[in-house]
């Protein structure tokens, strides 16, 4: 090959290569190309909106942005609309829009959801004025325990401020002002002006609106943590949550349908086992469709329909779960409760019933000892044993739950309620009643040869005996 | 005292010229005359060519090596991700990425290939022994080039090869614990490891395959390119006739070459772009898995081998090919029209070649 024809050969390949890398520029082109099918679509009212609140609230914007409501032009307006009616309607650059988006805009395009919702106990949450919980974050502890504390998780009644004659206070804008008590409120049970009851932004936050956060546990435990109902800490020991947070990466959790066992299946979350679709049942937004008991009061009762309840609950087990386990647990799980009941609850409500009955306590609730004692033993050991047992949680059931359960009741609830009702018979038989249970009958004391074995074992194990 | 003058400039240089000639005082005549040397005619194919062919590519593997590592953590907990993000997110990531994928695969090969034609036409003899032994620990480190880049991936492939290759190099007499520790930086393979890889494959290696490439270009150009053997001298066309000017036309040659694999490079990149496997998971070992086409071999041998025997074995053969010249020479001795090299490397390459097919064809 001459020169010149190596030349001609190597502008060939240059132009070729050329080519090709226009090639790779546009496949590059159609990498990029795919963020702008994403953008959202603005439509209609909402344009204003959006463009003048993308520059005021950037933030609040940009989440709604990367939203499936923005994907599918559900705007600003579409849920901040008010008709006339609606009382806390004002007048915003031109349009009636109101401050709160209740359930019932929501309603609009999600009314099943919103109808399973209103079904759930979520719902009702804000409906704890009549209870201990109530007196004590109101009176007790002073009102604003009960703004900033109860009500976050339980939700309130929203309320207008209103004037000395009983008009809703209104800003120079005309806007109706909100008693900051109540707004911003996002409880889950939050009772709203429109009458409607519920915040749906409790677990799908605004204005992201994401099920992916919704489906995760985190989301749950704002408010199902702490010493009277830790779910979310009982999940974070029990080995669903540690293959939770192990796998989380497999969790499929932007998936647009979640169906375990299809979509997913390395680990269930809250929304799993109480919400989430299986092969068998369709997503629920009734938390309390697949719960058979109630772990929540003094005495543990099972709910009404638990059986269609609790099938459904196995159905989310048996996905993972061979049938045999989940009835095997399901055994241990009633007849822990059952012994929750009949050793601890029911005894102590006897107790306390008969101390009432004998005029040896005042009507009014915790200004004395024992009614905080009693409170303690069931609304907080109480219930974290059986939760700790309903959720697989081993520390919560026994140190954290039965074990605290045992040394109040055995050294603070009983001494207490015995010295009050020293000499009055009808309580004296109550204690009677008690004593002779087989469940306490350990307390006659135990036989030398018996206490000889535990010493032995802390002698072998330790080289000392604790004393 | 005296300085001694610079190199002649011409009145016709321009001025820039003659600043540059007074402050870098090359002699421009020696250096032209150095850099070009006739080159004998067979190198007009390109095929006689493929020593410049694995030098061209790893220019390429530095420039996208360097683009790469900026995205790239060198960390067990993230180097997946990074990998996962170059390839999908940043602009460009996954041409430049499957350039220096695709490159990693050419350049092994035209390594084997040169390795094969100085091999089977006898260029590595006397006087170039020294350099056959510098093509050869080109070919260890450009293998080794190989291994630790897609180690650096992270993906099962690269868990389950770093794994095995610390387990072969557990197997080693003597010293192999020591550097199957020193390797995995540890006792298992992990972050430790993945450190390691990535200063051998960024850091050891370009130093070494840098000084072992200038040696040997030094060396081709102080003994120049080997040339044909004729029958009888007076058959042997003149010099003139027997080769050619390198530049500008076996430049013109490498030019070619060069563009030529710029474009089938960007064509396998846009055709077969590089893919990402399932990450690293040290708890659960892989049912079917198989290294880099070019270990299939040494993959085979092990698997109809004894883990020691396997080391050893291959060792020996390293061994053997970098000191062949003087075993060859040995034999020519007593013989001197021998073609043993020759029945030699055609059974060596029959034997690689039976081991890399059988490792293809099994199903794991």
């Amino acid at each position: 090959m001459t020169l010149d024809e190596k030349r001609w050969v190597v502008a060939a390949l240059s132009f070729m290569f050329l080519g090709a890398l226009l090639i790779v520029a546009w496949v590059e082109g159609g990498r990029q190309r795919v963020q702008p099918e994403a953008a959202p679509v603005v439509a209609g009212e909402s344009a204003r909106c959006y463009d003048c609140h993308a520059e005021q609230t950037p933030v609040i914007a940009t989440q709604w942005a990367g939203s499936e409501h923005a994907r599918l032009g559900v705007g600003c307006f579409e849920c901040h609309r008010a008709i006339e009616s609606d009382a806390d309607g004002f007048l915003h650059e031109g349009q009636l829009i109101a401050t709160i988006a209740t359930p019932k805009d929501c309603q609009s395009c999600h009314a099943d959801i919103v109808d399973e919702f209103d079904r759930s106990h979520h719902s009702r949450a804000a409906e704890f004025v009549g209870s201990l919980d109530n007196v004590l974050g109101e009176i007790v502890e002073g009102r604003l325990a009960a703004v900033n504390g109860c009500w976050q998780c339980h939700g309130s009644p929203v309320r207008f401020l209103e004037t000395a004659d009983g008009e809703v206070q209104r800003d120079s804008d005309g806007k109706p002002m909100l008693d900051p008590q109540t707004w911003p409120n996002t409880g889950i049970g939050r009772i709203n002006l429109d009458g409607s009851q519920g915040s749906c932004s409790a677990c799908h936050s605004r204005h992201a609106f994401t099920t992916k956060m919704a489906r995760q546990p985190e989301v749950c435990g704002k408010c199902h943590m702490g010493p009277d109902h830790p779910q979310i800490e009982i999940f974070e020991e029990s080995k669903h949550g540690i293959a939770f947070r192990t796998q989380i990466d497999e969790m499929n959790l932007d998936a647009e349908t979640w169906v375990l066992g299809e979509d997913y299946s390395a680990a269930p979350t809250c929304s799993t086992c109480h919400m989430s679709a299986t092969p068998n049942q369709p997503i629920t937004h009734d938390v309390g469709a697949r719960i058979s008991w109630t772990l929540r009061p003094v005495v543990s009762t099972k709910l009404e329909n638990w059986e269609p309840k609790r099938n459904a609950m196995k159905d989310t087990c048996n996905q993972c779960h061979a049938p045999d386990f989940v009835d095997a647990f399901y055994v241990t799980f009633d007849d822990s409760i059952e012994m929750y009941n009949e050793k601890f609850a029911i005894p102590a409500q006897n107790v306390m019933a008969a101390l009432r009955e004998a005029d040896l306590l005042t009507p009014t609730p915790f200004d004395e000892e024992i009614e905080w004692t009693f409170f303690r033993l069931w609304h907080h050991e109480g219930r974290r044993a059986r939760m700790g047992v309903s959720m697989q949680g081993p520390d919560y059931t026994q140190w954290h739950g039965f074990f605290e359960v045992a040394e109040n009741f055995y050294t603070h609830f009983l001494p207490q309620a015995e010295e009050i009702g020293e000499g009055t018979a009808s309580v004296e038989a109550v204690f009677e009643e008690i004593r002779a249970m087989p469940e306490h009958l350990w307390r006659e004391g135990m036989s030398p040869e018996q206490r000889a074995e535990i010493d032995a074992f802390y002698q072998e194990r330790y080289g000392a005996v604790p004393r | 005292m005296t300085m001694t003058a610079g190199p002649a400039v011409t009145p016709e240089s321009s001025s820039w010229a003659t600043w540059l000639a007074s402050r870098v005082p090359i002699d421009l005549e020696a250096l032209r005359h150095f850099s070009n040397e006739p080159v004998p005619n067979h190198l007009k194919y390109w095929w006689w060519c493929l020593g410049g062919t694995p030098a061209l590519l790893f220019g390429v593997q530095a420039v996208t090596g360097i683009l790469l590592t900026v995205y790239y953590i060198p960390d067990a907990g993230s180097a997946y991700e990074s990998v996962d993000r170059l390839t999908t997110v940043i602009p460009f990531g996954w041409f430049i990425r499957s350039i220096h994928r695709w490159a990693s695969h050419l350049m092994i090969a035209a390594v084997i290939l040169h390795v094969m034609r100085v091999f089977f036409t006898g260029a590595y003899r006397a006087p170039r022994e020294l350099n056959w032994m510098l093509g050869v620990l080109l070919l260890a480190v450009t293998l080794g080039f190989g291994f630790t880049g897609y180690s650096l991936v992270w993906e099962q492939l690269s868990y389950w090869g770093v794994t095995v290759a610390a387990n072969l190099t557990d197997a080693v007499p003597v010293v192999g614990g020591v550097m199957g520790r020193m390797l995995r930086g540890g006792e298992s393979v992990g972050s430790n490891t993945l450190t390691r890889l990535f200063i051998l494959h960024i850091g050891v290696m370009p130093t070494l395959l840098t000084l072992l490439l200038a040696g040997h270009i030094l060396l081709i150009r102080l003994h120049g390119v080997t040339e044909f053997e004729f029958e009888s001298p007076d058959k042997a066309p003149d010099e003139a006739a027997r080769t050619y000017p390198f530049f500008p036309h076996h430049a013109m040659t490498e030019v070619i070459i060069g563009v030529g694999l710029a474009f089938a490079l960007t064509c396998l990149a846009v055709i077969f772009p590089a893919e990402l496997a399932e990450k690293a998971n040290p708890l659960e070992t892989p049912a079917h898995i198989k290294p880099e086409w070019y270990f299939f071999w040494t993959f085979r041998w092990l698997k109809l081998t004894s883990l020691t025997f396997a080391v050893l074995s291959i060792g020996f053969a390293g061994f053997l090919a970098l000191i062949w010249p003087y075993i060859d020479e040995r034999l020519r001795r007593r013989n001197t029209a021998s073609e043993a090299s020759v029945y030699v490397g055609a059974v060596a390459v029959v034997v690689l070649l039976v081991l890399t097919i059988w490792e293809a064809m099994a199903s794991s």
